[in-house]
């Protein structure tokens, strides 16, 4: 059996001994439940994202009155210029929409990747060549700019959380296929899966019996590894204008607005920005310590 | 015009529709919810009150569009900006502070001749006009241009004069070899329009950019614009495809004939494609070249914010005192809002303070709250208000009214269609929170410019509520009004998308339409206006206000009533 | 010999059909859409008949697998908007035309090229000198606090995202220090030494990000190749440090690092964009963006098609390159 560690004890010790990864799971952990529980907490601040509270903003420009872009008692983290909209609701709830994002897209790679990945492997021959040389087409497409131009043509009657999510999700299952892919390779020539075959059982069999109980480790890695880039890519879709509409809270598109506010208003940059920052970081030590707490040989390339 | 504008990003574009008046007016808008105006009151326009610069030096233009062209054909551009430069019209426009702007001859000697009840139109042009290349213009010319205008190639200009000329709505441009009978030219001096039927209008219409000349046989390919005959005081030098275009002076232009262009400088160069938070800063900067150049973008709510803290820019800053009309539509034909009780009930309702904030932070940023239809600076505009109230509304007694409209519960689940630029969802979203307060349930839809384009102006209305923005094309009550009232205007491409259709409005309409005399016209139109009003079609939200950054060496900077642009015919550069 | 061609041959094929492929899933998703570029090139008032006219002008009217035809065709053979006189010509390579715009989107994309490999060439070179030279520097350094400090900046660098960084340059460097231009384009035959200026802080900002994979990156490769035995071998002969790592284990680095640099292709491009939008620089980034905002469709899918080809291009390059110098690649 490869890691012959369980992944939950691996984790348990990492944390124990792995000080950043420890910052990591804070910083997840944290946002996360600012994430779930975003409706209790602006409940307790009084606010939520959508309304517009004139009377924050100063009459004479739209920017927020006061100092810090109006952060106050009644506004944790200030307001919008213009809108007089909360930054504390909007970051909040921005935080769900990531996470939401992010890991439901994380899942669609998932799925996508370990179902051809394992396949290419396990049934070898023209499938797995057809797999890889696609995984590579994948992996070198612009796929920005794909979804960018997508974004941009797809009516606005599609639902826009469920079209990020299936296209950020399928764009990332060629990195999650190859490296299941190559497991599967090393899987099958062990004994137990050969014994499985010579006694006659399916592939599919094989592959939820045999296979997939020993594909976790790398699985749980890569996985954690892609989030941080799926949440980084909602953000820059968003950013550029063709993510979440309004008035759904967006980290990416609450810094686009920031651009032109960044002189005279830059909490408004600073707060989401710090959000997303601590978002992806997170993920990314996270996944490192994983890495090494599982499987300290293989440097996952990203 | 319509201004359904600007994009999601921020410094973004505005509506292709409004990007392509724009892209040939070159006053590029810079989207945002800008429309915006710091200080509008408390501040004189810098320009005017200086005198003019002596002829001389170089005006830069500095535009976040990516291309210019000097089309006359394809043009929606207005009368005073950059395509007005390089081509004369047969008719200009006079506009001043505190006037409504009125027609004026250019090419012609006048401002034409209508007979048989203004269902001819005769022009004649003045001496001695010749093109930059030094040949003689002549009205085959006018003749060919309007022709040209109706070729598939080129028909994205304005288009008002196409169904009115005799045969227009068959006619498919001069390409193939065919005439459009219905204009005459009798001798190289003369031009005789024949329309379908009497519009006293056409006087206006002869200053949109298809009445320029194009010389006979000239102007069939796409990049005509780069290149063009011209007749205005600078001639196109250079262009540079998404850089720059350089306008030099036309040695054949003759300041003697011309009373509305200045000429002052010798050279006006664009610089294309420009950011416009970029262009902002450099302006603010206000230094080397930049002293002698404006921005063609409006500066957004977020750069006027910065700009309070800046003496010497605030003075640079130039801000419209009126503008496009921001308007809630009401669908007429649909459910509740057939009934004329509810739609007035929607005038309580809506808080028109809250509007101007979410479209610029402040109502005076944003524009005056909108009461009439007819917008300042147009002749015969009278200010009304039929329905007054708080501009922040009066929930209660839209409440009142819908009950007495049998509504006593309010409405629910009306749907409100919403452009995705221009921060359109966030000033919807401001109304949605209004209506809601006086009991009426509005879900917003957001559509792209030209899927919106296709919905408000299609046959097939599903929508009940549509945020509109509108600007007439040429300075007529028409324009305020025909285009969005006519029945003739519902479906098929019209923007009657309040789907209004009444009898007596439309002969007010076709009788003020048919009148030459303009202030007897503009009578006619302030009764249209208070008569549609009555219905509650629409409700007027505000009109919308622009502002415009100049570097301190720009001379005669200064925004007329109408329309919210500059003149960029009359500026000049300081040594 | 034969055994090199067929390779080649066999990889240029693959890239053709590659190419299809994304045309054409590419194409299907852009005009399954409801969504009509006639409405946008319509006078106004918009006639019904002014419609239809510009939507056969246009070529709009046709089904969409004809017009994908013609889109394939005009790549090899140019294509001819209307007839007669009015004509429009796009001459080949035919990527569509732009008809708010006026022009042909090999054009339009030719005007923004210099913007953007300026973005793009510059941001690499410091990025790859800085990425190897630190990757190799830390692996020598193992465990010293250099590399400790290098490692928990480069996962700073990979979790950042480039519009974060670029603002946060602007705001510290441009507005707060006042050091550096905060945007705008200077191109390179007007002013050198303007060029160059505008352009630090998104060199800095992209290659900040894009040095810290590759500091980790070579990192981990270089420990690799110095526990080789070919290693300890050269070093065991008495060859000095700077030969060893000079010679032979840099080599044997620097091929991996090549095919990521061939796959980050892709992800560049779109950080241009990103960095073109925080910056204000009018490139293909730019270009993109615009036509989004204006819903100018050839425009939008002749930039989309034309950066997916180039991207192809690249890969076949990288891989034709690698399998020349790596024979063992040949043919997996």
């Amino acid at each position: 059996m490869s890691p012959a560690r369980s992944v939950p004890s691996a984790i348990l010790r990492m944390l124990r001994t792995d000080r950043w990864a420890l910052g990591g799971v804070v910083a997840i952990v944290l946002l996360g439940v600012v994430a779930a529980a975003a409706n209790l907490l602006t409940a307790i601040e009084g606010q939520d994202p959508f309304t517009y509270h004139n009377e924050a903003l100063d009459h004479a420009t739209g920017r927020p009155a006061g100092t810090l872009g109006g952060v106050s008692g009644a506004h944790w983290f200030g307001v919008e210029p213009l809108t007089g909209r909360d930054v504390f609701a909007i970051v909040a709830f921005g935080a769900r929409t990531s996470f939401l994002i992010g890991l439901a897209a994380t899942l669609v790679s998932v799925v996508l990747g370990v179902l051809l990945g394992a396949s290419a492997g396990y049934l070898g021959g023209w499938y797995d060549r057809a797999v890889v040389w696609t995984a590579d087409v994948f992996l070198g497409f612009p796929y920005l700019v794909f979804m960018i131009a997508l974004g941009a043509v797809v009516p606005a009657s599609v639902p826009r959380p469920l079209l990020l999510v299936v296209v950020i999700g399928f764009f990332g299952w060629p990195s999650i296929a190859r490296i299941v892919r190559s497991q599967t390779l090393t899987l099958k020539k062990r004994n137990f899966v050969s014994a499985a075959r010579a006694l006659g059982a399916g592939p599919w069999h094989v592959f939820r019996v045999e296979l997939l109980p020993n594909l976790w480790a790398p699985i749980i890695i890569v996985a954690t590894l892609s989030i941080p880039g799926k949440i980084g890519l909602e953000a820059a879709l968003s950013f550029l204008g063709v993510g979440m509409p309004p008035p759904t809270p967006s980290w990416g598109r609450s810094i686009s607005g920031a651009i032109d506010w960044v002189r005279t208003d830059p909490m408004l940059l600073i707060f989401p920005g710090l959000a997303l920052f601590l978002a992806t970081w997170g993920f990314n030590v996270f996944g490192d310590g994983l890495r090494d707490a599982l499987d300290p040989r293989t440097e996952v390339r990203r | 015009m319509r201004a359904v504008s600007s994009g999601p990003l921020a410094g973004a574009r505005p509506s292709s529709r409004h990007v392509r008046r724009i892209a040939t007016a070159v006053t590029a808008v810079v989207g945002v919810a800008a429309l915006s105006a710091c200080g509008a009151n408390e501040q004189t326009p810098s320009g005017a009150s200086q005198s003019d610069a002596a002829p001389g030096g170089t005006l830069n233009i500095l535009t976040d569009s990516a291309s210019n062209p000097f089309d006359p054909a394809k043009s929606s551009g207005l009368a005073i900006t950059s395509l007005a430069l390089v081509h004369r019209r047969l008719t200009s426009w006079h506009i001043a502070e505190g006037q409504a702007a009125k027609v004026v001859p250019d090419l012609a000697t006048d401002t034409g001749k209508a007979t048989d009840d203004g269902k001819t139109w005769t022009f004649t042009l003045k001496d001695g006009l010749k093109y930059s290349d030094g040949t003689p213009i002549v009205t085959a010319d006018i003749k060919w241009g309007v022709e040209r205008s109706y070729a598939a190639a080129f028909s994205s200009g304005l288009s008002y004069h196409k169904p009115l000329l005799v045969g227009g709505a068959d006619y498919k441009g001069p390409f193939d070899g065919k005439e459009l009978d219905s204009i005459e030219t009798p001798d190289t001096k003369t031009i005789v329009f024949h329309l379908v039927r009497s519009y006293g209008d056409w006087t206006w219409l002869a200053s949109t950019p298809a009445f320029a000349p194009v010389p006979k046989g000239k102007g069939a390919e796409p990049t005509y614009g780069e290149h063009p005959v011209a007749s205005g005081p600078y001639q196109v030098a250079e262009y540079q495809k998404g850089v720059k275009v350089r306008l030099t002076r036309n040695p054949n232009w003759d300041k003697k004939t011309d009373e509305v262009r200045k000429g002052l400088p010798d050279e006006v160069d664009f610089q294309l494609s420009q950011d416009t938070t970029t262009v902002s800063q450099r302006l603010v900067a206000d230094s080397g070249a930049d002293q002698s150049a404006f921005g063609a973008s409006f500066v957004s709510p977020a750069q006027l914010a910065q700009l309070q803290s800046d003496s010497s820019a605030k003075q640079r800053l130039v801000t419209s005192k009126s503008g496009a009309l921001a308007y809630l539509a009401l669908n007429t034909k649909k459910g509740p809002l057939a009934n004329v009780k509810v739609r007035q009930a929607f005038q309580y309702a809506v808080d028109k303070s809250a509007f101007q904030v979410a479209s610029a932070g402040s109502a005076q940023l944003a524009g005056e709250v909108a009461t009439t239809l007819i917008t300042p600076g147009i002749t015969g505009r009278e200010q009304y208000d039929q329905y007054q109230t708080k501009p922040t509304g009066d929930p209660d007694k839209a409440k009142q009214l819908l009950a007495d409209a049998g509504f006593p519960n309010g409405i629910d689940n009306l749907d409100f269609v919403v452009g995705k630029t221009n921060s359109g969802p966030d000033k919807a979203q401001a109304l949605q929170a209004s209506l809601a307060k006086a009991g009426i349930k509005v879900n917003i839809r957001t559509l792209d410019s030209d899927t919106y384009d296709s919905e408000v102006t299609g046959n097939d209305a599903k929508y009940d509520l549509v945020l509109g923005s509108w600007q007439p094309d040429f300075p007529s009550a028409n324009g305020n009004i025909q285009p969005l009232f006519g029945t003739t205007e519902i479906g098929n491409g019209g923007y009657n998308i309040s789907r209004y259709s009444n009898p007596d409005v439309d002969s007010l309409i076709e009788k003020a339409e048919s009148t030459v005399d303009p202030t007897e016209a503009g009578k006619i139109w302030a009764q249209a206006d208070k008569k549609i009003m009555q219905d509650s079609p629409v409700v007027p939200l505000i009109y919308t206000r622009n502002s415009f950054l100049h570097g301190s060496k720009v001379t005669g900077f200064s925004i007329a009533d109408f329309p919210s642009y500059p003149n960029y015919l009359v500026l000049g550069v300081n040594k | 010999m034969t055994r090199a061609l067929r390779f080649v041959g066999i990889r240029l094929a693959g890239m053709l059909v590659v190419l299809l492929i994304v045309a054409f899933c590419t194409y299907v998703v852009f005009y399954l859409v409801p969504s009509d570029p006639a409405q946008l090139s319509c006078g106004r008032p918009c006639t019904p008949e002014n419609l239809t006219a510009a939507r056969q002008f246009m070529g709009f009217d046709e089904p969409w697998w004809r017009q994908f035809l013609h889109f394939l065709t005009g790549i090899v053979t140019g294509r001819t908007w209307g007839s007669g006189p009015t004509a429009i010509h796009c001459p080949a390579p035919c990527f569509g035309y732009s008809f708010q715009q006026n022009a042909t989107v090999v054009d339009l994309i030719g005007q923004r090229l210099p913007v953007t490999f300026s973005i793009a060439i510059g941001a690499a070179v410091i990025w790859l000198v800085v990425g190897i030279s630190g990757g190799v520097l830390t692996a020598l350094r193992r465990g010293t606090f250099f590399d400790r400090f290098m490692m928990i900046g480069s996962v700073f660098g990979v979790s950042a995202p480039a519009y974060l960084i670029g603002l946060l340059g602007i705001l510290v460097f441009g507005f707060t220090l006042d050091m550096v231009p905060v945007g705008g384009y200077v191109p390179l035959t007007q002013s050198p030494v303007g060029w160059a200026w505008h352009l630090v802080l998104p060199w800095l900002v992209l290659a900040f990000l894009h040095a810290a994979v590759y500091i980790r990156l070579t990192r981990s490769q270089m420990l690799d190749v110095l526990n080789e035995d070919y290693i300890r071998t050269a070093r065991a002969k008495g060859l000095t440090e700077r030969k060893v790592i000079g010679k032979h284990a840099l080599r044997n680095v620097l091929l991996p690092v090549a095919t990521i640099f061939g796959m980050d292709l892709g992800s560049l491009l779109g950080g241009i964009v990103i960095t073109e939008r925080v910056f204000g620089m009018p490139g293909i980034g730019r270009l993109i963006i615009d036509a989004v905002g204006q819903h100018d469709l050839p425009l939008l899918l002749g930039t989309t098609l034309f950066a997916a080809f180039l991207i192809v291009l690249a890969n076949a390059v990288v891989d034709l390159c690698y399998g020349v110098l790596d024979p063992r690649a040949r043919l997996t």
